[in-house]
């Protein structure tokens, strides 16, 4: 009795729920950081963790500089030799985080593809609304 | 401090067996390395699976959670087989234990479901959790003494599941997201820890009420928990690089730190000798530390960034998962450690 119930109200939450996440990239986007970052990353500017710096406007932002963040010899590293995150730094830093910064303290087993680049586009589109 | 239960009805996904069961891609012999210890074997799992989190399941096999491959991997060491049973689409399992039904209990992130695999039919039966606490990141669990699995969220959540009845109960933690290592005690308690949120909770598991209990370092980045046999926590302490050790009955802390110039704990584990065991990022090392005598020894990986990401075993077995290299380490406690 409690499964009927529990399948009716969902069929009816989904029936009116308008669009689906898979056809709303800034829902998809927003669902992506849920589940693979918010869990370390924050997105308000200043307001790191234990586990990560924030990502708050981080296209573009100096590697490795968040302030009051604890950053490791890989990630210092990867600064020296590139400076800045692009877009496509980002991205392959992701996909494999170990491959691409070695001991990196980011213990992340990386993302596919097709969620990176709904991710990043969500993360641009936050930017560009500031 | 926390918010109102939230009863779950149960939405369960029953599967049958043989749709979930596959074969192994390959059965990997026992591998032979001459630079390891002599109470080290050493063991291949499925390329891409990432194995994350490892359990002892029956009859002497070893189960692990295939992250990147959606598995439930089982791997027999006295063969090297592995026989992998898929969990379903989206999967991505974290944590497995073994339960007091002798079935696999795995907490999936990728489903946002507690799933239970039974160990005689490979079925696969899963409880999803309430619809406002989606992408909770799941991450382990736990049984406490009655038959009730407890589990947290790394999104900031705990919760637990009655498998007799399907009622599930999901709570916030009272400083959001981190939950991570779960454990219960000789007693009874369980406590959590939580990386993001550096703390120690104790769940009351009457009213689901979470007491935060700081550890003395703060921003220490507490990241698994296990119980010895006297009650007392120990944690890893990942941003602390130590490894800590929690009394209830007198609130004392104390902590070690491993040799090394950035040590980062992740995994903690307490064997039935009371021996406690960690892993350490920045060494690419397992380490196990006897209280008595405070000395540790070390247990280097079988290759560069082995990630081994949590631990447990059975009496005279300790597994490592090697998460970074796709092989399971086994170390013979009873051959001296």
């Amino acid at each position: 009795m409690k499964t009927l119930f529990a399948a009716a109200s969902l069929a009816a939450v989904a029936a009116t729920a308008g669009p689906s996440i898979a056809q709303r990239p800034d829902l998809r986007g927003q669902q992506i950081y849920r589940r693979a970052c918010y869990s370390c990353h924050a997105l308000e500017p200043g307001r790191n963790t234990p586990a990560g710096p924030t990502l708050h406007d981080i296209v573009g932002r100096p590697i490795a500089a968040q302030p009051g963040f604890n950053y490791s010899p890989a990630l210092r590293r990867l600064a020296r030799r590139h400076g800045r995150w692009t877009r496509a730094l980002i991205d392959r830093f992701v996909a494999a985080p170990d491959s691409f910064a070695p001991g990196t303290e980011m213990t992340f087993l990386g993302m596919s593809d097709a969620q990176r680049g709904v991710l990043l586009d969500w993360l641009q589109a936050r930017q560009r609304r500031r | 401090m926390f918010r109102p239960a939230f009863l779950c009805f149960t939405l369960i996904a029953l599967l049958p067996a043989a749709a979930c069961a596959q074969p192994a891609e390959r059965q990997a012999a026992p591998a032979a390395r001459g630079d390891l210890a002599a109470n080290v074997r050493l063991f291949d799992v499925p390329a891409g699976s990432r194995p994350h989190d490892v359990a002892p399941g029956p009859n002497g096999l070893i189960w692990y959670t295939g992250q990147r491959r959606g598995t439930l991997g089982i791997l027999d060491p006295g063969t090297g087989a592995v026989r992998e049973v898929r969990l379903g689409e989206g999967s991505a399992p974290h944590g497995v234990i073994q339960g007091p039904d002798g079935a696999a209990w795995i907490t999936d992130g990728g489903l946002n479901a507690i799933v239970r695999v039974d160990p005689a039919t490979d079925a696969v039966r899963s409880w999803p959790l309430p619809a406002e606490f989606a992408d909770a990141n799941l991450n382990t669990a736990v049984f406490d003494r009655d038959g009730v699995i407890w589990f947290t969220g790394q999104a900031g959540i705990y919760g637990r599941l009655d498998p007799r009845t399907s009622e599930m109960r999901v709570w916030r933690d009272p400083e959001g997201r981190g939950p991570y290592g779960i454990a219960a005690t000789p007693s009874g308690e369980i406590y959590y820890v939580s990386l993001a949120g550096s703390h120690l909770a104790r769940v009351d598991r009457e009213s689901g009420a979470a007491t935060i209990i700081e550890p003395p370092t703060a921003g220490q980045g507490a990241r698994r928990v296990w119980a010895d046999s006297r009650g007392n926590l120990w944690v890893s302490e990942w941003n602390g690089g130590r490894l800590s050790r929690y009394t209830p009955s007198t609130g004392e802390w104390r902590s070690w730190r491993p040799e090394g110039e950035r040590p980062r704990v992740y995994a903690v584990y307490v064997d039935d000798r009371d021996i406690v065991w960690a892993t350490d990022f920045g060494a690419n090392a397992t380490l196990s530390f006897d209280p008595a005598t405070e000395r540790w020894t070390r247990y280097p990986a079988s290759g560069e960034n082995a990630q081994v990401r949590q631990i447990l075993g059975r009496s005279g077995r300790v597994y490592l998962p090697e998460s970074g290299l796709d092989r399971i380490m086994v170390v013979r406690t009873d051959a001296g450690s």
